[in-house]
């Protein structure tokens, strides 16, 4: 469906709207500004790629997931890898380093919307940045217990 | 749309196996959207279910109230008559008094219920059909359906003859259904407002929409009570069910029949409908609106002038070419060569060289012989002033003898 068309239907009023001081601001999971305008809403485009934080669990080191926007043209959601596909994203598990996650981000946006890459990168750098410090602590809390 | 898009219809029992591949998808889902059509008609059929109310005719008008008049220094609104109470002599019937009759009180036969064209509302329902289909609508609408297969949900019609409310929740689950009752279930919340003693004591938020088709389904008091479920048959679609708020995307699970009959509720592109006698969808202002694509098409890009490179005219201070030579040769790149021959000229023109040069040295020579003079005179300047002092000394030294001597 054309991004324009939803943009008209969606831009008013949408579950991930948030207004808050006077700001418009959106907690789509596909945008990596915060703020809702037509190409940083990035569920409905065609082509997004969100980063996410999680929960994580205990064999993921990064608390970052990667969730890449799917055609959602009538695409049936992969069901053999049921937690990471779904009709409209698949989920990609940020795990060792940064690297592979920039690589997928770039690779989506290749050349155009650099804007958008530019964006997600610096998303996913910050949440890298910040759950260091988080193992950090953690790990220092686990010497400490050990002791 | 030369390629009809094709959708698959999910076994019952099992959320993995497919019962039929491929089913085209049926016109209505291809309908434009609509939201302006849809919010009219939407805030219109809204008003049809409430119930005529009124306030009682005679509130604040049982006095005999009556205007004391001018000249009694009191304003001159009808005032209650008698005494013996507080409230003899006090204002009534205005709708500014205490106790007085509200302003243009509302009559029981307020116009309540609204009329919409028929065409309009098939219209609303038509792109309201489509916009169940759509993922990012669908999504916007505030449905979680992370889990949920495919999108239109199409599910085999074993699921018209649950009876069980178990049989239905395990069916929800079982198609990434159930985040969304939870959902529900969470944000189920106490009305603020004197409502929740007029029997709406909850706000409850909408789940999925299941659509049959069959009368005789029992699947009505399956999905019954399970919270946020409404169960509605293809025949009797309704855009406040479809689009409640006016929001377009409800989440929806059709049953295989109920989704064969959306043809010949709707029609197609090709032939009107059948049952709404002589409606024919919608069609759209622009069959392919998506604006980026048709851009940067060959077609256009074919035809369009290449794009203009955002040109500096300036730098950021602006140099005058009347004195800077490099400004001047940006502009007229002859300049160099004008002022190549200018020089060149001055040059040629020897005549004028040894006449500068003649008049400089006489200018020299003349200055020399003035210095000279200038300095002769200025010893002899000096030699006066000199000579002077020496008079000026002799004489009142000579004074002073005198002036000694006497």
């Amino acid at each position: 469906m054309s991004q324009q068309v939803l943009w008209e239907v969606v831009k008013g009023n949408n579950a991930f709207l948030v207004k808050r001081n006077g700001l418009t601001l959106s907690t789509d999971p596909f945008n990596n500004t915060g703020v809702q305008t037509y190409s940083s809403t990035g569920f409905i485009s065609k082509n997004a790629v969100g980063v996410v934080s999680t929960s994580g669990k205990v064999n993921q080191i990064n608390n970052i997931n990667l969730v890449t926007k799917k055609s959602t043209k009538f695409q049936q959601a992969d069901r053999k890898t049921k937690n990471t596909q779904s009709v409209y994203a698949s989920t990609l598990a940020v795990k060792h380093g940064v690297h592979t996650a920039s690589r997928v981000i770039r690779k989506r946006f290749g050349t155009s919307r650099v804007g958008l890459q530019r964006a997600a990168l610096r998303k996913l750098v910050k949440l890298n940045r910040a759950n260091a410090v988080r193992r950090r602590n953690e790990l220092a809390a686990a010497k400490a217990q050990k002791k | 749309m030369t390629s009809v898009p094709l959708v698959s219809v999910f076994s019952a029992d099992d959320s993995s196996k497919v019962t039929a591949k491929h089913i085209p998808l049926p016109a209505v889902f291809q309908t434009p959207i609509r939201p302006d059509i849809v919010s009219f008609v939407h805030t219109n059929i809204a008003k049809n279910r409430r119930q005529a109310h009124a306030v009682n005719p005679q509130a604040g008008m049982q006095h005999s109230a009556e205007s004391w008049g001018t000249g009694r220094a009191v304003a001159r609104i009808p005032r209650v008559s008698g005494s013996g109470t507080h409230r003899s002599g006090q204002a009534a019937f205005g709708n500014q008094c205490r106790k007085g009759r509200m302003s243009l009180p509302i009559k029981v036969w307020r116009r309540w219920h609204r009329r919409v064209n028929i065409k309009q509302k098939r219209h609303a329902a038509a792109t309201a059909v489509a916009a169940t289909g759509i993922v990012p609508l669908v999504l916007a609408r505030g449905h979680r359906i992370s889990q949920v297969p495919q999108i239109p949900l199409v599910v085999e019609d074993k699921i018209e003859s649950y009876e069980k409310t178990t049989d239905a929740l395990n069916f929800l689950k079982r198609f990434g259904a159930f985040e969304d009752v939870q959902k529900v279930v969470s944000t189920k919340v106490v009305r603020a407002g004197i409502s929740k003693q007029r029997g709406k004591k909850y706000r409850v938020r909408k789940g999925p929409l299941v659509v049959y088709f069959n009368e005789n389904a029992k699947l009505l008091k399956a999905f019954r009570n399970v919270p946020g479920v409404e169960v509605v048959n293809v025949t009797r679609l309704n855009l406040l069910q479809l689009a409640p708020g006016g929001q377009l995307g409800r989440f929806v699970i059709w049953t295989q029949s109920a989704f064969a009959h959306l043809d010949k509720l709707f029609g197609t592109y090709r032939y009107s409908s059948i049952i709404k006698d002589g409606y024919q969808l919608l069609r759209p202002l622009i069959t392919n609106p998506d604006l980026a694509r048709i851009i940067n098409s060959n077609q256009v890009q074919e035809k369009v002038q290449p794009a203009k490179t955002t040109k500096v005219l300036h730098e950021v201070q602006k140099k005058n070419p009347l004195k800077n030579t490099k400004a001047m040769d940006r502009l007229n790149p002859y300049a160099k060569k004008q002022r190549a021959a200018a020089a060149a000229a001055i040059k040629a023109n020897t005549k004028g060289t040894k006449k500068i040069k003649k008049n400089k040295a006489l200018k020299k020579a003349s200055r020399a012989a003035y210095n000279k003079v200038a300095a002769s005179l200025n010893d002899a300047t000096k030699a006066a002033v000199q000579e002077e002092q020496d008079i000026k000394v002799k004489y009142f030294s000579v004074q002073k003898g005198a002036a000694q001597t006497e």
